[in-house]
């Protein structure tokens, strides 16, 4: 029979399936089945966090069916997320895609939750949104959403394009047991400060506050539009925010250069790279804008 | 690329293609089940849970009724092959190789009872599943959607090859389908201890 537009798209999600297989290991760190997770590097496995239930004993089986035992490299819980590095180098490392999931795409879950080979299922992308808060202390800047079926033992394996390059890494850890994924650039983002630093570092102020309108004087004072921003209804003793001169009634406009008109925002701007820095914190203070400098702490 | 409808032509090419060799097999305590029409001269392939105790009947796409003959059954492989007194059937193949992880599949078969329904997905894993003798049977998984009344119909691939029987409804989503290599196995066995027909005298 020749070929028709069908059986192409057939092969090549078979090829794609095949493709991002090479990359995708089965994951034994915990008493229940297996999970799954992704060759990142040479010698490092990028998982999901929460089915490394233990730290010793961690088995990995590679795509060419050879056991490798591996140690945690790093993990973070907020994001879900866990490195574990191999005693030995693995075959083939995934490639992270470098067009970011469209809605509707078409997409291959897959997983390797037993020694018997690769599995998939097929979806398209179905949303794509966030911030979200993970309930587990972190935020997510952006997650991705699909249809496909997230059989038992999928978690830490990629979501795949149809050209075989990993979309991001599937988990059931973050959302309430639901099979979210997580982006592959804030996944390999995450997983490099995993590997340099154990963890990630996460900014903490020391502060209540919720969210206010803010006048329009005071934004004309800002010279922005910005309707809402955090005001300060408790500061902590010998916190970050009550060292640096926060006090209670201020308004938080800006953190670090980004604005903060809701506890998202504030939220998603201490994760990362301020932790331990000092930083600008733009607030109102009895209508008039003033920028306080504050060491963020860590946490 | 652009489409421009020979998407759904080739869709639409592949369901008129297989349909013609998808039957119903109705047993006479249970509900209805699908088959295959693995032959042109009236071999049909399905559950061996799908065939009640007596001999089922076998209906076609133009609706014309067969008192089937059991030609042999075998619980273990879950498969059943009947014979029905008819000619110039089309019958399906089975594919030469077996599925790779990801290519795309279609169920056909009338999931509970809603008759010619065609269902869509892609192969899962290739596994095996132990019979009672303890054997390994090779079987297709795929995320596509079966239901009762899928038993005995044809997985087929996109280019219309069976690649599995549908056989098992485990949980909600996981979808079993006999290996089309262990079909074709049973019917070769069973075709073997056959008596070849004999030809009827030059007239």
């Amino acid at each position: 029979m020749s070929k028709n537009v069908l059986v192409e798209l057939s092969e090549a999600l078979a090829d794609a399936a095949e493709k991002a297989g090479k990359a995708t290991v089965l994951v034994n760190a915990r008493r229940r089945m297996p999970a799954s997770g992704i060759i990142y590097a040479a010698d490092l496995i990028l998982t999901a966090d929460h089915v490394v239930e233990r730290e010793q004993g961690i088995k990995v089986i590679l795509p060419d069916g050879s056991e490798a035992s591996g140690k945690v490299a790093g993990r973070d819980a907020g994001s879900d997320l866990a490195v574990l590095k191999l005693e030995r180098v693995a075959a083939t490392v995934a490639e992270a895609t470098k067009s970011p999931a469209r809605l509707g795409q078409i997409a291959l879950a897959l997983g390797r939750p037993t020694p018997d080979g690769i599995e998939a299922s097929l979806g398209t992308v179905s949303a794509i949104g966030g911030p979200i808060r993970t309930g587990r202390g972190g935020m997510l800047e952006r997650y991705i959403r699909t249809d496909s079926i997230s059989y038992p033992g999928f978690s830490g394996g990629p979501l795949v394009a149809a050209d075989g390059t990993v979309l991001g890494l599937n988990t059931s850890g973050l959302a309430n047991g639901a099979a979210v994924t997580v982006p592959a650039d804030i996944a390999w983002r995450i997983a490099d400060a995993l590997v340099k630093h154990g963890r990630i570092k996460r900014g903490y102020l020391g502060i209540r506050s919720q969210t206010v309108e803010i006048p329009e004087a005071s934004q004309k004072a800002l010279k922005r539009d910005q309707a809402t921003g955090l005001l300060v209804v408790g500061v902590e003793n010998d916190s970050p925010a009550s060292q640096g001169g926060l006090m209670v009634g201020d308004i938080l406009v800006a953190v670090a250069g980004a604005t903060v008109p809701h506890h998202d925002e504030l939220f998603a701007r201490l994760n990362g790279e301020v932790a331990g820095k000092s930083a600008p914190i733009d607030i109102l203070r009895g209508g008039q804008p003033q920028t306080l400098n504050v060491l963020i702490g860590e946490k | 690329m652009n489409f421009n409808g020979t998407f759904t032509q080739v869709i639409d090419d592949l369901v008129q293609r297989v349909m013609p060799s998808l039957v119903i097999v109705r047993g006479h305590r249970f509900g209805a089940g699908a088959g295959i029409v693995w032959d042109a001269n009236g071999l049909i392939l399905t559950n061996n849970h799908v065939v009640g105790r007596r001999n089922p009947v076998v209906i076609l796409q133009d609706d014309h009724e067969y008192e089937a003959r059991l030609i042999t059954r075998d619980p273990d492989v879950d498969l059943a092959l009947l014979s029905i007194d008819a000619t110039n059937l089309t019958p399906l193949l089975p594919a030469p190789v077996s599925p790779r992880v990801g290519e795309m599949v279609f169920a056909f078969g009338h999931p509970w009872g809603q008759r010619n329904t065609v269902t869509r997905g892609i192969v899962s894993a290739l596994v095996s599943a132990q019979n009672r003798r303890g054997e390994k049977l090779p079987v297709v998984r795929s995320d596509t959607p079966l239901a009762p009344g899928n038993s005995g119909g044809p997985l087929v691939n996109a280019k219309g090859e069976v690649v599995g029987v549908n056989a098992m409804i485990v949980g909600g989503d996981q979808s079993v389908s006999i290996a089309a290599s262990v079909a074709s196995d049973f019917v070769k066995k069973a075709t073997r201890n056959r008596a070849q027909p004999t030809p009827s005298d030059v007239i």
